[in-house]
């Protein structure tokens, strides 16, 4: 058990970056996700964590070790793999006792060991089974397993739920998330799904592009995202490009002017965010906007509105039978309305080089 | 769709099964110095390479010469195919290449080459001569080590290709949660490579072992007059003896050998596959 420190991690692969420079604590016990879509780079560093992918600038400490030149073999990290990476000619029980047989435990507290493990995931009396034998939920469990016996001072997670279809995933991340904070493993966690990282992690990392965008809790990243990137990335987000006019007032670049947040000194570019779920609709005679579409989701209903030239989306609990917004066609015209509060003004260009 | 092997079907049963039926009715004949092949049906010929020790020497040569290539093409074949197998990108269809590229030069051609360089007016033996650092050409041909080195050079590729072929459905993701785990690069080569690399093990030992016990010109030309392998007895046997009962009776030793031992070879090295997939049925 231990803390894990990447201090200014990056990696060049010849001449191309895939990590800019990644400073992250995760403290003992914690869970740590790193988030961001396919090619941000959140991948290599955990394999720079694990020790497969040597890092070109930076250092790697687990429980206060410099481990940056260490062979993934010395670095008591538990690894579970995306494909789950089971041994395909060994029986469950072997896949798990694996770890500790490496470690040199004796023949007895293997056993109970393996036994535990494959109790805590509830695999109890397939030992004997093969991976092949066994259906994809099954599997995955016994890589957890697997990792989870060596009792690992880092927890390291690649995708892990990727492959298993959506009724199971969501069991499953409760199931991750219970484990790793009844044992207090201090884990990192890689995924692009930012349901999975919202719901399973104590903070977010999220990533783009090898450089991270903004660090923080699901709450801090939702609702005071530091740019538009993380404002899209994480939860759904109308980016509106423009700029502050006077304080309180928003010029888009279709022309309309919006009431936002008081936000910094006018001038200059920068980007509107609005949720979706913060605008008001409601049916009007000569509202400025016009309705495009709208879906209906069971619970909720989505629109998609034009203010001018300006295309938001809006989503809000589906009305009541007897609402005239039940009934309003794509053409027909709308009001938008929102707390000037609710939309946060962010800089417009995305981060110079260093990441700042 | 079965009509699709009838062509190879047909070629094989003419050029192949036809000869070989016909030569195990040659063997069963016998052999007079005057009508050199007389009707019969006798197993005298079997019987008389069995007992002549002259036979079961030239039979125990082959058997060590090439149990002993396949075992050192396989020794220096893992660590190639597993370099070949884990290659990314551009520069593994170049490797792909270099590793075929010596079945491009023929046997024979190949052999002469290994003359030109082990001979006694060799080039290494030129050198070491010319720098004085031996009084007299050191004995690199006609030797056991020389032919094995010939075949060995022969049979590498095929040992390679079959090999890095079985490597590569390994997942690399495999091998490194072992490592993650905490074996070292021994140790994961041992538990998890080598475990599920056997039936590739298998399968390029046995060819490769086939055409070790095959082997001609290496023997030939690398093991000089005095050494023998079966195919070159054989061979004499047809062409100097003109003894063709004998000769068939010694190619179907030859065959039925290697037959048995790679039947048998291949079923210990695939016992541990066949025990999981019994227990699976089970």
């Amino acid at each position: 058990m231990g803390e894990l420190v990447l201090d200014a991690l990056g990696k060049r692969f010849g001449a191309s970056v895939a990590v800019e420079r990644v400073d992250l604590e995760v403290p003992q016990g914690q869970m740590v996700a790193l988030l961001g879509p396919s090619g941000c780079g959140k991948t290599t560093t955990l394999r720079m964590v694990a020790g497969f992918v040597p890092p070109s600038a930076g250092r790697v400490l687990i429980a206060g070790k410099d481990v940056t030149r260490a062979p993934p073999h010395a670095r008591d990290t538990g690894m579970v793999f995306q494909s789950y990476a089971l041994f395909p000619h060994m029986s469950v029980a072997e896949n798990v006792a694996f770890g500790l047989e490496m470690r040199r435990v004796g023949r007895a507290d293997r056993d109970a060991r393996t036994r535990e493990a494959l109790r805590l995931v509830r695999l109890e009396g397939l030992e004997d089974r093969l991976p092949r034998q066994l259906s994809g939920g099954q599997q995955q469990r016994v890589a957890l397993a697997r990792a989870l016996v060596v009792n690992p001072a880092v927890f390291l997670l690649d995708e892990p739920l990727s492959n298993l279809d959506a009724k199971l995933r969501g069991e499953v991340r409760m199931e991750i998330r219970a484990l790793q904070q009844r044992l207090g493993l201090t884990t990192l966690i890689v995924t692009h799904d930012q349901e999975e990282a919202l719901t399973m992690a104590d903070r977010l990392v999220v990533m783009e592009r090898g450089r991270v965008r903004q660090v923080g809790t699901a709450e801090d990243l939702y609702e005071r995202p530091a740019d538009p990137f993380v404002a899209g990335f994480v939860g759904r987000c109308n980016l509106l490009e423009g700029a502050l006019e006077a304080p309180g007032r928003f010029r888009a670049a279709g022309g309309e002017v919006l009431p936002c947040a008081a936000g910094p000194a006018p001038g200059g570019r920068s980007v509107l965010a609005l949720r979706p779920e913060h605008i008001r609709i409601a049916p009007s005679t000569d509202g400025p906007a016009r309705l495009r579409a709208a879906t209906y989701l069971g619970a909720q209903t989505e629109y998609h509105a034009e203010l001018g030239g300006t295309p938001l989306v809006v989503v809000r609990p589906t009305p009541g039978a007897e609402d005239p917004l039940r009934r309003i066609l794509p053409g027909d015209a709308v009001s938008l309305s929102w707390d000037p509060s609710a939309a946060r003004l962010l800089p417009a260009a995305p981060h110079d080089e260093r990441g700042a | 769709m079965a009509a699709l092997v009838l062509p190879a079907g047909l070629l094989v049963t003419l050029l192949l099964v036809a000869p070989m039926l016909l030569l195990f009715r040659i063997s069963l004949n016998e052999y007079s110095p005057t009508e050199m092949m007389v009707e019969a049906t006798t197993a005298a010929n079997y019987l008389r390479a069995v007992a002549d020790p002259y036979y079961r020497s030239v039979l125990g040569t082959t058997l060590a010469v090439a149990t002993g290539s396949t075992l050192l093409a396989l020794v220096l074949g893992f660590p190639a195919a597993y370099w070949l197998a884990r290659m990314q990108g551009r520069w593994k269809s170049l490797a792909t290449i270099l590793v075929l590229f010596p079945l491009l030069v023929g046997n024979v051609v190949r052999a002469a080459g290994w003359l030109a360089l082990l001979g006694n007016g060799g080039a290494i033996n030129a050198a070491l001569l010319g720098l004085g650092l031996v009084a007299a050409p050191l004995p690199l041909l006609y030797n056991t080590g020389a032919v094995v080195a010939g075949i060995v050079a022969v049979v590498l590729p095929y040992m390679v290709l079959t090999l890095s072929a079985i490597i590569e459905s390994i997942p690399r993701q495999t091998e490194e949660a072992a490592s993650n785990l905490g074996a070292r690069p021994m140790t994961v080569f041992r538990r998890v490579v080598l475990p599920l690399a056997l039936p590739g093990v298998a399968a390029g030992s046995v060819l490769v072992f086939v055409l070790c016990m095959n082997t001609y010109a290496s023997a030939v030309l690398l093991g000089g007059p005095r050494f023998k392998m079966m195919a070159p007895a054989v061979y004499d046997q047809f062409v100097r003896g003109n003894n063709w009962p004998f000769g068939a009776a010694l190619a179907f030793i030859l065959l039925g050998i290697t037959l048995v031992l790679t039947v048998a070879g291949s079923a210990v090295l695939g016992r541990r596959y066949r025990r999981r997939e019994t227990e699976e049925r089970a």
